[in-house]
């Protein structure tokens, strides 16, 4: 049986083909989805912000910690990382009217990413960021695609 | 934050929230010329990751007004209409049918002041039953999936804490298919100054 783990805000998971792995409603949040195609293993994490302070205990809310410890737990389960491939999605502003320093939080969210990706050396191969509409995303763990969904625009899949 | 926290404590942001959410009700309903009734107030403490799970899950598409107080008291404040209930707000007050995929700007900027006006009737009603100044920064509206809606709210929130005291009174007509909630988002100070001014030392 095919199963569905949905990763909720400051939540991470991983999981093996057939499994699917879900983030609902991300706004400036953003998924940093990982893939093994050898394995056919993934993993996600759903950041709610940038950059971790430090003596942070919570590292799966932050984009800079929680990449970093999510790959650490997929190469445990036997990933490479010469093999990961990472797609990115969300980092949206949501209330682009409201003058507060937090409203452009969803860039900032896909600026780290893309900058701990680099450091750790894994390819970003796609993505759907930023913008001002919330999606919903998919992993397949058979085929490393990410379906997206939104309130009101086609299905797309990256 | 507050694991621990007693459940006097919850009581007592209940009874606040009831006082603004009772307030902004009744605005409403001179407003659109309904009759609204409140529904009971509910208060929980939960992690960041199932508030959209308590308002009923991140994919409904929802219409949200959102305000962030930043006087002495340092809350988030938010009116969410479901997407059905705000076509038939914006209907009802323009007179004219409403596409809730692809809002006119007319339309979101009166959806944005509905908002307003409920979010100002809350405050007010609140901040002179504790006597506190609430400066709210100017609202914002959006008509997205609920998950989506509610990260700007969490994430002024998350960089403190990993669990929110969410507080939730949702109105509905008496008489035609409208609801709708409130959900006020408090700092941790803030609590501990509404519980102050409330009589309690918490």
């Amino acid at each position: 049986m095919r199963e569905q783990r949905i990763v909720g805000i400051g939540q991470m998971a991983t999981c093996r083909a057939p499994d699917r792995l879900a983030c609902l409603g991300l706004g400036s949040c953003v998924a940093v989805i990982f893939y093994d195609p050898v394995l056919k293993i993934g993993g996600v994490i759903h950041a709610l912000l940038p950059k971790a302070p430090a003596n942070c205990d919570s590292d799966e809310k932050y984009v800079d910690t929680g990449t970093r410890k999510l790959v650490k737990e997929l190469m445990a389960k036997g990933a490479i990382k010469e093999r990961l491939v990472a797609k990115l999605v969300g980092g949206a502003q949501m209330f682009s009217n409201l003058s507060l320093s937090i409203s452009d939080i969803g860039k900032h969210n896909v600026v780290e990413a893309k900058k701990t990706l680099k450091e750790l050396g894994i390819r970003l191969i796609a993505e759907d960021t930023e913008g001002n509409r919330g999606r919903s995303a998919y992993l397949s763990t058979e085929s490393g695609r990410v379906t997206i969904e939104t309130a009101f625009a086609p299905t797309k899949t990256i | 934050m507050t694991d621990d926290a007693p459940r006097r404590v919850l009581d007592i942001i209940t009874e606040f929230a009831n006082i603004g959410a009772g307030s902004a009700a009744t605005a409403l309903s001179s407003l659109l010329d309904m009759e609204l009734m409140n529904d009971a107030t509910t208060c929980e403490i939960l992690p960041l990751a199932k508030v959209s799970d308590y308002l009923g899950g991140a994919k409904q598409v929802v219409a949200g007004t959102y305000t962030y107080l930043c006087g002495d008291l340092k809350s988030g404040v938010l009116v969410v209409f479901p997407s059905d209930s705000a076509k038939a707000l914006l209907e009802h007050l323009t007179k004219e049918k409403v596409e809730i995929a692809s809002l006119t700007n007319i339309q979101l900027s009166a959806l944005k002041e509905v908002g307003n006006i409920c979010l100002c009737w809350y405050l007010c009603a609140v901040s002179k039953m504790i006597d506190v100044d609430m400066i709210p920064a100017p609202p914002d509206a959006t008509v997205d999936l609920l998950g989506a809606v509610l990260d700007i709210p969490l994430a002024s929130l998350g960089a403190k804490v990993d669990t929110v005291i969410a507080v939730h009174t949702s109105f509905k007509a008496l008489d035609r298919q409208f609801e709708g909630y409130f959900l006020m988002l408090p700092e941790e100070s803030t609590l501990k100054l509404i519980l102050d001014r409330m009589g309690e030392s918490g």
